[in-house]
C-alpha cells in the first residue's frame, strides 16, 4: 500500500512538469500502459495475501482511475491552449481592403422621378404613359391650344411633319387616359418630353411629371392639399409654399407653385433672383374646354392638373448648378447619388 | 415686359413700396421677375402670360395695381377739340374678317425732329430705340396705352386713299428695316392706291416711312384679327412689338383713344394741325353677358366665397355684375378678350380673392388603383438588377445622326429596323437629326467621353425608348435596356480571372432569372460591329430579344482611344419582348424528398463544339432520373490535344419515389456518357 502512496506522489509531481501531449502520452504509458508502474501492480495482486487482497485490489483501481482521469484533464487543457495557439497562427490582416463588389448608382433623374412616384403613388395615383412623339393633336389641340394662337410661343416644338411633334409637355397623356377612362381618375405621367431650345439653362430633352385628379367634386382646395403635400414630402416639412396666378390654356384657373428659396431660406439670393422664392410646378383646375374635347362632361366632373420639370426638382435636391450635367454621363458625378 | 413704375403713377397716386407692389403683382398672376432702379425709378420686368395682353402697357398694369389697392385711376388726356379741317385721307377694307375697325388722323404741317428727353428717356428704359418725334410718340403711346400705332408719310400715300386687302397674290415688298421680303399671298396689307405700303399690324414699309423731310402724317389705329397676324408673322419671320400686341388681341373700342393720345402728343410736339378721324367700322364691339352659378364658383374653389364680395372682386377690376338669384350675369370689359366663359370669370374671382387664403384640403382616402402597374415593376427591377451587377445607370438625348449607325456599320436594308429612323425637321444640330433606334451609339459616346476624362473603370447603363418608323403616322416606341462595360485591367489586391464576356454575360443571366425571363438560347451573332468570335445574339421563342459581344476592333479602331487594345463588353435588350414573355405564375414544387447520386464525369472534345449542345445532349436523354446537369469545368491547353477542350460536368440523379442506389445508377449514368461521347465524338477522359 505504501507503494502505491508513493507512485500516486511520484506521479503527481511528474504530471506537473509535463508541457505537451506527447509527454501526456509517455506519461500515461509510463503508468497506466501494457507495462505502466500501476499496471505492474495490478498484475502483482495475485501475489498479494488473501485478507489484504480486497482493499489493495480496491486501491490499485483507485489510483489506476485517479491518473487516468488527470491525464485526461490535462490533455483537454492542452488541446484547448493548444486550439487556441492554432487560431491565433490563423489571425489574418483585418485591415486589408475588401474584395469590391460595388452596385453602380441609379441616374440622379431617375433617382428623384422614382422618388416623386413614390409619394404619389402613397397618395393612391397611379402610373400612366404615352407616346414621346406625339400627334399635334394631343400636344396642342386637345389642350385647347390651337395651331395659331399665342400660347404656341411658351413651347418651341420640334417637328416631325406638319401634324406630328416630339411632345413639348407629358400633358398629352391627361387627354388620351380621358379618352379611355372614366373618371374618377388620379394618375401620374411621367416622362421624356422635347422643346427646341439649347442654353446654359435648357437641355432640348427634359423630363416631366404630370398628374390629374378627376372627380365629381374636386377643387382647387384638393389642388393646393395634394401638392403642399407632395412639396412637403419631397421638401421637407418646414418648406414654405406659395400659389400664385398664371396661365396655362388648358386649366383654369392656373397657378405656379413656388417654395421658399432652400439655398437663402428666403432670404434673396442669386438662384432665387432675390425674391425669397423659387418656381417648381405649374399646376391648375382642368379647363371644361379640354373635358369636352376628351368626352367628359365638364357639368358633372371637376379635376386639377399639374406638371413638373424633373431636372429642376434634381437640381434643387442636390444643389446641382448647371442642367447639362444631367446628360455628360460623367462618372465622376453620376457616382455621387 | 419693362415697365417703369414712374410712369405707373402718372396714372394713380401709389404710395406703396416698389417691392410690395412687385408682391401684390406677382400674386395677382403678374409675376414681376426682376427690378432696376435707374436714378429716382424702378423699372420692372413683368411677366404677362399671353392671355393677358391688356397688362402689356403701363396704363393696364396701372389698372391692376389700382385694382389691388383699390386707388382711384386716372385717364389719359384723349380730348381732341372739335371743328377741325376733314380728313385728306379716304380708308377702306376689302377684307372686315381680318381687320374689324381702322381709324385715322392726319395731323398737317409737322416738324419732324429728336424728340425731348423726357419722352426719350421713357422709352429707353422700357428699351425702345428712339428714331424721331413723331415715330417716338406711336411707339410711346403704344407702351402706355398698349395700342399700336402706326405713322405714314402722307406724301408719300398715292391717291391719299388706304385701302385694306390682303397680298392676293405672292408679292415683294421692302420693310422699315430696309430688308426685301417675298408677301404670301395671304398677308393682310395696307395699300395706297397704287402698292402696299405696310404690311398690317407687322410692321410699315419703307417707301411710306417718316422722315425728317415729312411734312404731313397719317396716323393709323386699327384692329387686325389676331390669328391672321401671328400667322403673317410666322410666315415672314417678322416679329415686332405691334405683332406681338396685335396677335394677342387688342381692344378694339379703346384703339380710339390711343389715335387721339398720340395726335395730341405729336402736335404738342411735333407742331402741325390736327384732322378730323376717318373710322371705318365694318365689326363693332359687342359686349356679350357671362351667366355663373355662385354655387359653381364655391365648388370649383372649395370653399364658400359671399355673393357680395364676389360681385365686389369683379366690378374692381371692370367687370360689370347683374345679380340674379343664385346666379349673376358678367359683363367683362371690351380690354379683355381673354374673357368668355363662366370659368373665366371664376378664375378672376379666385385670382382677386387671393390663392394663399384658398385652403389646403389634405387628400382624402379613396379606393384607387395607385400601384406601379407590372410591366412598370419589372422595368424597376431591371434596373435595380443591372445596377446591383456594378453598372451605373446613365440618362441620354434620344437624338442620334446617320454617322452614329455608320460607325457600328448598321447595315440598309429591309429587314434592318434601326435604319427606319425618325427624321425631325427643325433639328437644333446636324448630330441630333434623327430619333435613336438603338441606345447603342450613346453609350459608346458615353464610353469615349468618360476615358478621355481619366474614368477607367466605365460599366454603365440605360433603359430608355427607341423610335422604329413602321409607316404608320406615330412611330413605334419600344423599351430598350443597353449597357457597356469596360475595365482597364489595374494592378489589384484579389485577383479577379473570369473574362470580361463571361462576367457581363452572368450580369444578364442574373437579371433574367430576377425577373422570371426563361428559355432563352445564346447564339453566335450576327451584329457586324461585334467581335465575330466573342459575341452572341439571345432569342427566345423564335425571336431575336438582343446581342451581347465585345465591340468588334474595326469600331474600336475608328475611337481613337488612348488604351491599349480596349476590351469593350456592349449588350442591348428589347424590353418590350420580353416584358411579354415572363412567367408571371409562380407555382410550387415539392422539395425533393429522397437524396440524390451524383457523379462527375470529363469529356475531351472538338473546341469548336459548344458546351450547350453537349449539355442538351445530356438532358435530352430518357434516363428517366436524370435531375439535373451542371457545367463545372471548362478547360483548354496543357496535356490535351491540339483543338480540343475538356469540359467537367456533374450529373444529378434522383428519383421521385425512392433512394436511388449505386447500383441502379451506374448503367444508366454509363450508357448516359457512353450516348453523348458517341454523339459529339469525345473522349471520356474520366468519370466518378
Amino acid at each position: 500500500m505504501d507503494d502505491l502512496l508513493s507512485l500516486k506522489q511520484s506521479f503527481l509531481a511528474e504530471i506537473d512538469t509535463v508541457s505537451e501531449i506527447a509527454e501526456l502520452q509517455q506519461l500515461k504509458a509510463k503508468y497506466t500502459g501494457r507495462k505502466g508502474l500501476v499496471t505492474a501492480q495490478m498484475k502483482a495482486l495475485s501475489s498479494v495475501p488473501p485478507q489484504q487482497k480486497p482493499a489493495f485490489g480496491k486501491a490499485v483501481n483507485e489510483l489506476r482511475d485517479f491518473v487516468d482521469q488527470t491525464l485526461d484533464q490535462k490533455e483537454i487543457l492542452f488541446r484547448d491552449v493548444e486550439k487556441q495557439k492554432r487560431l491565433l497562427s490563423e489571425r489574418i490582416d483585418i485591415t486589408l481592403p475588401g474584395k469590391p463588389c460595388l452596385p453602380g448608382k441609379t441616374h440622379p433623374l431617375n433617382k428623384v422621378l422614382d422618388e416623386i412616384k413614390d409619394i404619389f403613388v402613397s397618395m393612391g395615383f397611379s402610373i400612366q404613359e404615352g407616346p414621346e412623339i406625339e400627334l399635334d393633336y394631343y400636344n396642342f389641340e386637345a389642350l385647347n391650344i390651337p395651331k395659331h394662337h399665342p400660347a404656341r410661343d411658351m413651347q418651341d416644338t420640334f417637328y416631325v411633319s406638319d401634324d406630328v411633334v416630339l411632345r413639348t409637355h407629358t400633358s398629352p397623356v391627361q387627354v388620351r387616359v380621358m379618352e379611355k377612362k372614366k373618371p374618377p381618375l388620379k394618375i401620374i405621367a411621367p416622362g421624356k418630353v422635347y422643346r427646341c431650345d439649347a442654353d446654359v439653362s435648357h437641355t432640348p430633352m427634359f423630363h416631366q411629371v404630370e398628374g390629374l385628379m378627376v372627380d365629381t367634386d374636386v377643387s382647387f382646395s384638393d389642388l393646393k392639399g395634394v401638392l403642399g403635400l407632395f412639396i412637403h414630402s419631397f421638401f421637407g416639412d418646414e418648406t414654405p409654399v406659395r400659389f400664385r396666378p398664371s396661365y396655362f390654356p388648358f386649366t383654369e384657373p392656373s397657378a405656379e407653385v413656388d417654395i421658399g428659396c432652400i439655398f437663402c431660406a428666403g432670404k434673396g439670393c442669386r438662384v432665387c433672383k432675390t425674391t425669397g422664392w423659387l418656381e417648381v410646378m405649374g399646376c391648375g383646375m382642368v379647363n371644361p374646354k379640354v373635358f369636352e374635347m376628351s368626352g367628359y362632361n365638364p357639368d358633372e366632373f371637376t379635376g386639377f392638373a399639374f406638371g413638373m420639370g424633373v431636372e429642376r426638382l434634381t437640381m434643387l435636391k442636390y444643389a446641382i448648378d448647371d442642367i447639362r450635367l444631367f446628360y455628360e454621363n460623367d462618372l465622376r458625378f453620376l457616382r455621387q447619388f | 415686359m419693362r415697365v417703369s413704375l414712374d410712369w405707373i403713377k402718372d396714372f394713380l397716386d401709389v404710395t406703396a413700396s416698389p417691392e410690395d407692389v412687385a408682391h401684390r403683382l406677382t400674386m395677382a398672376g403678374l409675376e414681376v421677375e426682376g427690378m432696376e432702379k435707374i436714378g429716382d425709378d424702378v423699372v420692372m420686368e413683368v411677366n404677362v402670360t399671353p392671355n393677358r395682353p391688356d397688362c402689356l402697357n403701363v396704363y393696364g398694369l396701372a389698372r391692376e395695381v389700382a385694382a389691388l389697392y383699390r386707388l382711384p385711376l386716372k385717364s389719359p388726356e384723349t380730348r381732341v377739340s372739335p371743328d377741325l379741317q376733314p380728313s385728306d385721307i379716304q380708308v377702306s377694307i376689302d377684307a372686315p374678317d381680318l381687320c374689324a375697325r381702322y381709324t385715322g388722323r392726319s395731323v398737317v404741317s409737322v416738324t419732324v425732329r429728336n424728340s425731348p428727353d423726357w419722352l426719350k428717356r421713357r422709352l429707353e428704359k422700357c428699351g425702345i430705340r428712339t428714331i424721331n418725334n413723331v415715330v417716338d410718340v406711336t411707339s410711346y403711346v403704344m407702351l402706355e396705352l398698349g395700342h399700336p400705332l402706326h405713322a405714314f408719310d402722307t406724301a408719300k400715300l398715292a391717291g391719299r386713299k388706304i385701302r385694306v386687302a390682303t397680298a392676293g397674290s405672292d408679292l415683294n415688298m421692302t420693310t422699315l428695316d430696309g430688308v426685301e421680303r417675298d408677301i404670301p399671298g395671304e398677308t393682310l396689307l395696307i395699300w395706297d392706291s397704287a402698292s402696299p405700303v405696310a404690311v398690317a399690324g407687322i410692321m410699315g414699309g419703307e417707301g411710306s416711312s417718316v422722315t425728317e423731310a415729312t411734312k404731313d402724317i397719317f396716323l393709323e389705329s386699327a384692329y387686325f384679327e389676331p390669328a391672321s397676324i401671328r400667322k403673317s408673322s410666322k410666315a415672314l419671320g417678322l416679329r415686332s412689338e405691334s405683332s406681338y400686341r396685335f396677335e394677342r388681341g387688342t381692344d378694339r373700342v379703346f384703339l380710339e383713344a390711343a389715335l387721339n393720345r398720340a395726335a395730341l402728343l405729336i402736335a404738342e410736339l411735333a407742331g402741325g394741325r390736327i384732322c378730323e378721324m376717318v373710322d371705318n367700322y365694318p365689326v363693332p364691339y359687342t359686349s356679350v353677358g357671362i351667366t355663373v352659378s355662385y354655387a359653381r364658383i364655391n365648388a370649383l374653389i372649395g370653399i364658400p366665397i359671399e355673393k357680395e364680395e364676389v360681385l365686389g372682386l369683379l366690378e374692381s377690376i371692370g367687370i360689370r355684375t347683374e345679380e340674379k338669384g343664385e346666379e349673376f350675369v358678367a359683363w367683362p370689359p371690351p380690354f379683355r378678350g381673354d374673357i368668355s366663359t363662366p370659368v373665366d370669370i371664376i378664375e378672376e374671382v379666385v385670382r382677386c380673392y387671393g390663392y394663399d387664403r384658398v385652403p389646403a384640403r389634405p387628400p382624402r382616402a379613396t379606393l384607387s388603383d395607385g400601384l406601379l402597374n407590372a410591366a412598370e415593376r419589372t422595368v424597376h427591377a431591371i434596373r435595380e438588377s443591372i445596377r446591383k451587377g456594378g453598372f451605373n445607370e446613365v440618362v441620354n438625348f434620344s437624338f442620334m445622326n446617320m454617322a452614329d449607325l455608320d460607325l457600328l456599320s448598321i447595315e440598309s436594308h429591309e429587314h434592318e429596323h434601326r435604319r427606319k429612323h425618325v427624321i425631325l425637321k427643325n433639328p437644333l444640330r446636324q448630330e441630333e437629326c434623327l430619333m435613336r433606334t438603338t441606345l447603342m451609339p450613346a453609350l459608346v459616346n458615353n464610353f469615349v467621353y468618360n476615358l478621355s476624362r481619366g474614368n477607367r473603370d466605365v460599366r454603365l447603363f440605360e433603359v430608355s425608348r427607341v423610335f422604329i418608323d413602321w409607316g404608320k403616322q406615330l412611330p413605334a416606341e419600344g423599351l430598350r435596356l443597353a449597357g457597356l462595360y469596360f475595365r482597364e485591367i489595374q494592378p489589384s489586391l484579389w485577383k479577379d480571372s473570369v473574362p470580361a464576356f463571361y462576367g457581363v454575360k452572368g450580369v444578364l443571366e442574373s437579371l433574367f432569372e430576377e425577373i422570371r425571363f426563361n428559355n432563352y438560347t445564346f447564339v453566335p451573332s450576327r451584329e457586324v460591329f461585334l467581335h465575330p468570335g466573342k459575341s452572341a445574339d439571345i432569342y427566345c421563342g423564335g425571336f431575336k430579344m438582343g446581342y451581347i459581344g465585345e465591340i468588334g476592333p474595326q469600331v474600336i479602331e475608328k475611337l481613337s482611344l488612348k488604351t491599349q487594345k480596349p476590351e469593350v463588353i456592349v449588350f442591348e435588350v428589347d424590353l418590350d419582348r420580353v416584358l411579354t414573355l415572363l412567367e408571371q405564375k409562380i407555382v410550387y414544387h415539392q422539395i425533393p424528398r429522397y437524396p440524390s447520386i451524383e457523379r462527375d464525369v470529363a469529356l475531351v472534345l472538338d473546341e469548336q463544339i459548344a458546351a450547350a449542345e453537349v449539355l442538351a445532349l445530356f438532358r435530352e436523354y430518357p434516363s428517366g432520373i436524370l435531375s439535373q446537369v451542371e457545367l463545372f469545368d471548362h478547360y483548354k491547353g496543357k496535356n490535351l490535344p491540339e483543338n480540343t477542350k475538356s469540359l467537367g460536368i456533374r450529373l444529378t440523379y434522383r428519383s421521385k419515389d425512392r433512394t436511388l442506389s449505386e447500383d441502379e445508377v451506374e448503367p444508366v449514368h454509363m450508357a448516359l456518357v457512353e450516348h453523348v461521347a458517341k454523339k459529339t465524338g469525345a473522349k471520356i477522359r474520366g468519370t466518378a
